[in-house]
């Protein structure tokens, strides 16, 4: 396959001229600076150089033109009528943080929780302001720059952000949200989010991504880090709802320390051709990761997800669930590994995924593995897919149920029990919402 | 009905010469024998991935991975392991303009 595409001659948009000049916009200390310069030279480098196959032969580029972006300026109008988050009025928020076309455009945080150390809000100005807390996590713990192309354009490219920072022992009740828009066409975000948690706090952070227009083109190549202290407990959802026009590249990194929990939900319902790239590293004893996908792909959408949990630490504990439904000619795939070090003895490590195909068209892919260097550990691993049974259909209809309201009975039940892992009602039912919508019963 | 692209000229194939091109947003290939031009979508419908490389014979194409055959006329299977057929394209040659388009 012909994964290239990201010529530098290609791609003025991102090449060393805009870099130059991308960076005289951006009044940023020494370090960070230093630190885009080194990720723009792997970005060049890495121009030629193949991408893995075993992530991306299953993701067809050649629709991906990088030409067509750039960086935008910020948006005139920072709050586009027709821009609907999906979790905006669903739940209390203790804070917000939006951006719009790669640029904040509105930040919040309730006195309380500034009052106990909290950092939330825009990582651009967040680094500045506390560059002690957080420079040591900025991509270099959770995702590396040199990883490939995206993460290294990523990493020299990054535009605003979102930051949370708790420090030690804060319990934070109330969810914080976080939202990414695309108004403008051709658009780019290069959004970065930073989540710290230190030792025995916890927090919900919910993240959504949205477009203006159901129309306009868009490109986000983002990155995520999840870092999770001893015996800290982080929810994290984010909600790809990108309009069918968006191309999605995402480095994903979560890391949890000694006896620390992620419930970590990712949900792709958006985009024309999405790829995440998802890590999870258990890193010390009692450490436990709980993985959550929901997927619904329509038309010629291509939704890939390729995920690692990696058990570092004896005693740890990783489960995945990826729940994926698909219409038309959609096309899913997931990748998932789970590895295990020699030193981590006494581990579970579990991925499931499972596909309910609506159409003869569509297709899915789904390949599990395992690495496994420790003798004493229990993993396993499972996939199934499969098309809705038409005698539980006709069951249906036997009963006065129209088929489109017994395809929307079964396309629930069948998410139901990926839903009831996810911890906020607000995501749930927004998930629902959008699984009406894709099913053609909402507008 | 969707529109003819301009996705070539003529003379810039010989025949048995192929190229990668994008038509409504899909990845086609098309491949000249002889006179004939023949647009097919470049993905083999066994495991989903390009057809691009794949040895010609006549007017079948072989995937090069497992082996799978398609016809680039009728986009039939013709060969185990694909059991569907590959979409084909419209394709017109006007002066030295070859233009592609959809199936209606």
């Amino acid at each position: 396959m012909s994964s290239s595409g990201t010529q530098t001659d290609t791609t003025p948009g991102f090449g060393t001229a805009a870099f130059e000049s991308f960076l005289e916009t951006r009044d940023e200390p020494d370090w960070i600076t230093a630190q885009r310069r080194a990720a723009f030279a792997c970005y060049q480098d890495s121009q030629q150089a193949e991408l893995d196959p075993e992530e991306w032969k299953r993701v067809d580029l050649r629709r991906f033109q990088p030409e067509q972006y750039e960086l935008c300026d910020p948006p005139a109008d920072t709050t586009p009528q027709n821009l609907k988050a999906q979790l905006t009025h669903r739940t209390e928020f203790a804070g917000h943080v939006s951006h719009l076309d790669g640029h904040c455009v509105g930040q919040s945080l309730s006195d309380n929780l500034r009052r106990q150390g909290v950092l939330f809000g825009n990582l651009g100005c967040l680094l500045q302001e506390h560059a002690e807390v957080l420079r040591p996590h900025l991509l270099t713990r959770a995702v590396q720059p040199d990883k490939d192309r995206f993460a290294s354009w990523h990493a020299a490219f990054w535009t605003s952000g979102t930051v949370l920072y708790v420090p030690r022992e804060v319990e934070i009740r109330e969810p914080l949200h976080s939202v990414i828009a695309l108004a403008g066409n051709g658009a780019t975000d290069l959004g970065h989010t930073l989540v710290i948690l230190e030792e025995g706090s916890q927090a919900t952070l919910l993240e959504e991504t949205l477009s203006a227009d159901p129309q306009t083109a868009g490109l986000h190549v983002g990155a995520v880090e999840l870092l999770i202290g001893r015996g800290a407990h982080l929810r994290y959802v984010q909600l790809q709802n990108w309009n069918q026009q968006v191309f999605h590249f995402a480095h994903q990194a979560g890391c949890v320390a000694q006896n620390g929990q992620l419930q970590w939900t990712v949900a792709g319902l958006g985009a024309k051709l999405a790829h995440v790239h998802q890590d999870v590293t258990l890193e010390g004893p009692g450490a436990r990761a709980e993985v959550n996908g929901v997927s619904f792909a329509t038309e010629r959408q291509l939704i890939s997800f390729y995920t690692q949990q990696t058990h570092q630490a004896p005693e740890t504990e990783s489960d995945l669930l990826y729940k994926e439904v698909l219409r038309n000619r959609a096309r899913v795939a997931w990748r998932g590994m789970i590895r295990v070090d020699p030193e981590a003895q006494r581990i579970s490590g579990f991925q499931r995924n499972d596909a309910l195909l609506l159409d003869s068209e569509c297709r899915a892919d789904a390949i599990p593995g395992l690495e496994i260097e420790a003798d004493d550990v229990r993993c396993s691993h499972a996939a199934t897919a499969g098309r809705v049974d038409e005698e539980q259909l006709f069951y249906c209809m036997s009963r006065g149920i129209h088929r489109r309201e017994a395809m929307h009975m079964i396309v629930e039940g069948f998410f139901h029990d990926v839903y009831d892992r996810i911890p906020v009602e607000a995501v749930r039912e927004a998930l629902s919402t959008a699984v009406e919508r894709k099913l053609g019963i909402l507008n | 009905m969707s529109e003819f692209e301009r996705v070539a000229s003529a003379g810039e194939l010989q025949s048995g010469q192929r190229k990668s091109v994008v038509v409504d947003d899909t990845p086609v290939l098309l491949i000249r024998t002889g006179d004939d031009f023949h647009a097919i979508e470049d993905i083999c419908t066994h495991d989903g991935q390009p057809l691009a490389d794949g040895p010609l014979d006549g007017n079948r194409i072989t995937c090069p991975r497992h082996g799978a055959q398609f016809d680039i006329e009728t986009g039939r299977a013709v060969c185990m392991p694909a059991t569907e057929a590959v979409t084909t394209f419209e394709v017109q040659v006007v002066d030295d303009d070859v233009l592609v388009r959809p199936r209606g």
